[in-house]
């Protein structure tokens, strides 16, 4: 494959702000990453009939105004710690890009895939208990797919497009695919884009009645990896057209997607789907296979999902790119890890290191890919990739440049 | 950047047809056969109600379903699902994996591309009172960007009746194949927008079928197509009203 013209053109991304287990702000996560430190531990503060670990948030989260309370969810919450960092500035970016094109050029899509539901089952206990909803539920504000997306968009005082994008766990990186496309588009100069999950019991007993969960820590791309951890996160990211201001951020060139057509929660066994995700990203940027130093893996550490990833990414790159799995990190965030681990890609190329794969000791035997275990500092990089795949077979790889 | 889409087809899917009798709008009941047994037994309502409408949609406009990229945009997705799966958290027993796989915003996209060996591009979104406003606008910007044609789905299922009141109150569904090429179109629509400067009505009618119904905020541009009425149509109820001008052909 040769350098060819871009499909898309690339956008600017002009401020990120991550909060995980890893804790909050970039600085947090830089240093988790660097140092190659978990944030998971075993799962406390939710009641399921099973013991696993969790990359949970453990900061203090900041509350809604009084005025936006019908929002209130932990997913909101989590959402507005994330705006608010200061040092990530994603709000001081917001409120510039508001003076510079009008708030109704500014468009919020955000990745989900269960939303305000935390809230939800609690409001479902007092539904069977008391045969009646409590009276501050608000089903379309806290729980529905947009609640987050809509709940961001009042509070930055912004008016034109808001939605939510919910494809499982590629819906973080789905909602930067739909950002790009509409600056492309002329529809908006600047999009907020990103991912929001928070843990529940319904998600984490989902996984588990699928044998899904591991019960220790996960070790992704490991031989004797058992599972998943489940996590929590918000990755929000602020994209703008190109111009001569932001010439100096890292771009997002392209975003590939495409569905193994195959089955609900297995994936395509040779990994069609993965391919043609990694594939598209690729030809829609106009970048050749050669071009990519770092691939960020989906790498969930479940045994089917790092075998079939495996083959697709040696049957792309052979074993000429350094690939590493962060969710030993962080959790598997679902809905907001596309989002997470784009910001991981551009924090590995903000700071020329190749993130490790926490856990992991010895390789799968059929991967024969670069599988890096603990970071590599110094490193020379230029463009990365994000992979996440979702249930449903619903592919999304996010490819970001300096 | 190309500003205008044309519209190969439509079909609107709703299970009990009576209640689009005072309107006058034509649908047709969910077609279980669309859907094999093995398949058809693990999906829901809202699967099979948007499966109905999108395969409707694809055979009026001839188009080829194995590399459709498509839109599926409903707000409450799989909430009949979901209120299941929630009402049983309190029990300790194991969950049903098909449930919990089923609950997912994105499974009746899944279900179409597995159906239909279909490996193009699909998103699941939702946007509250816009979610068939964004779903039109996400179709229109991904065919700017791609070309050919995509196929846009909105569709609610009913829904408990103790979660919003009257919402989901009836079941709705509809498809549309959205193209870059006239080619025998139907007509042609503009992207949609915040019209401020003439703002687009919207009776009393339509903002109660879409209070009961999300996905009836798609009726008036169905109507305006059935009925071959080109003008401006409103593609939600609730303020700012987004709307797309449709020119429908004779």
């Amino acid at each position: 494959m040769n350098n060819n013209q871009a499909l898309i053109p690339p956008v600017a991304v002009i401020a990120y702000s991550a909060l995980s287990a890893c804790g909050q702000g970039n600085k947090a996560l830089h240093q988790a990453l660097s140092e190659n430190k978990s944030g998971l531990a075993p799962l406390e503060f939710l009641n399921v009939p099973f013991k696993t670990y969790v990359g949970a948030i453990t900061q203090q989260l900041q509350s809604l105004h009084p005025e936006l309370i019908d929002y209130d969810s932990r997913n909101s919450r989590v959402a507005l710690t994330a705006l608010n960092d200061t040092d990530a500035g994603v709000r001081v970016a917001i409120e510039e890009l508001k003076s510079k094109y009008g708030s109704q050029r500014i468009g919020v899509v955000i990745g989900t895939s269960t939303s305000g539901l935390y809230e939800t089952e609690e409001a479902y206990s007092e539904l069977l208990r008391t045969n009646k909803m409590p009276t501050n539920f608000h089903f379309v504000k806290q729980h529905a797919y947009q609640a987050t997306a809509r709940f961001l968009q009042v509070e930055l005082g912004l008016c034109g497009i808001c939605y939510a994008v919910s494809t499982a766990c590629s819906s973080g990186a789905k909602a930067i695919a739909a950002g790009q496309r509409l600056i492309a588009s002329n529809v908006c100069d600047a999009v907020l884009v990103g991912g929001v999950d928070t843990l529940c019991r319904l998600t984490l007993r989902g996984f588990h009645s699928l044998d899904l969960v591991s019960e220790n820590p996960c070790t992704p791309m490991d031989r004797n990896r058992q599972g998943l951890s489940i996590g929590e996160a918000a990755g929000l990211l602020v994209l703008e057209k190109c111009c001569s201001s932001n010439t100096n951020n890292m771009k997002l060139l392209a975003v590939g997607e495409s569905a193994d057509a195959y089955h609900m929660s297995t994936p395509h066994p040779e990994g069609i789907g993965a391919m043609s995700a990694m594939k598209n990203s690729l030809r829609m940027a106009g970048i050749s296979v050669d071009k990519l130093d770092y691939l960020n893996l989906h790498a969930t550490a479940t045994k089917i999902n790092d075998r079939v990833e495996s083959t697709a990414v040696y049957s792309i790159f052979a074993d000429n790119v350094k690939c590493s799995g962060t969710k030993g990190l962080t959790g598997h965030t679902l809905g907001a890890s596309g989002a997470l681990e784009t910001i991981i890609s551009l924090i590995a190329l903000k700071y020329q290191f190749i993130p490790g794969t926490h856990g992991l000791e010895e390789l799968e035997i059929d991967c024969k890919c670069q599988v890096v275990k603990t970071p590599l500092h110094d490193q020379k990089l230029h463009i990365a990739m994000s992979n996440s795949f979702g249930f449903g077979g619903n592919n999304a790889s996010v490819l970001v440049g300096l | 950047m190309n500003k205008i889409f044309f519209i190969k087809s439509f079909s609107v899917c709703c299970p009990d047809v009576k209640l689009l009798g005072n309107i006058q709008l034509q649908a047709s009941d969910i077609d279980k056969t669309l859907i094999p047994v093995d398949m058809r037994r693990r999906t829901s309502m809202a699967t099979r109600m948007a499966i109905t409408a999108a395969k409707n949609a694809c055979e009026n406009a001839a188009v080829e379903t194995h590399n459709l990229p498509s839109i599926f945009a409903s707000l409450g997705g799989e909430i009949q699902v979901t209120d299941s799966l929630c009402r049983s958290l309190d029990d300790d027993a194991t969950l049903s994996p098909t449930q919990f796989l089923n609950s997912v915003h994105n499974a009746t996209a899944g279900y179409w591309g597995i159906l239909n060996h279909n490996q193009a591009a699909t998103t699941a979104l939702s946007a509250a009172d816009d979610t068939f406003a964004m779903g039109l606008l996400e179709v229109c910007v991904q065919l700017q960007s791609q070309g050919g044609n995509c196929l846009l789905v909105c569709y609610d299922e009913l829904w408990p009746q103790y979660l919003t009141p009257p919402s989901g109150s009836f079941a709705f569904a509809c498809g549309l194949v959205i193209s870059l090429e006239a080619t025998g179109a139907l007509g042609s629509i503009s992207m949609p927008q915040i019209n401020v400067n003439s703002p687009v009505t919207v009776s009393k009618e339509q903002v109660l079928l879409a209070q009961s119904a999300p996905a009836g905020a798609a009726i008036p541009l169905l109507l305006a197509l059935q009925n071959k009425n080109s003008s401006w149509v409103p593609l939600n109820t609730n303020s700012p009203i987004w709307s797309s001008e449709l020119t429908v052909f004779q």
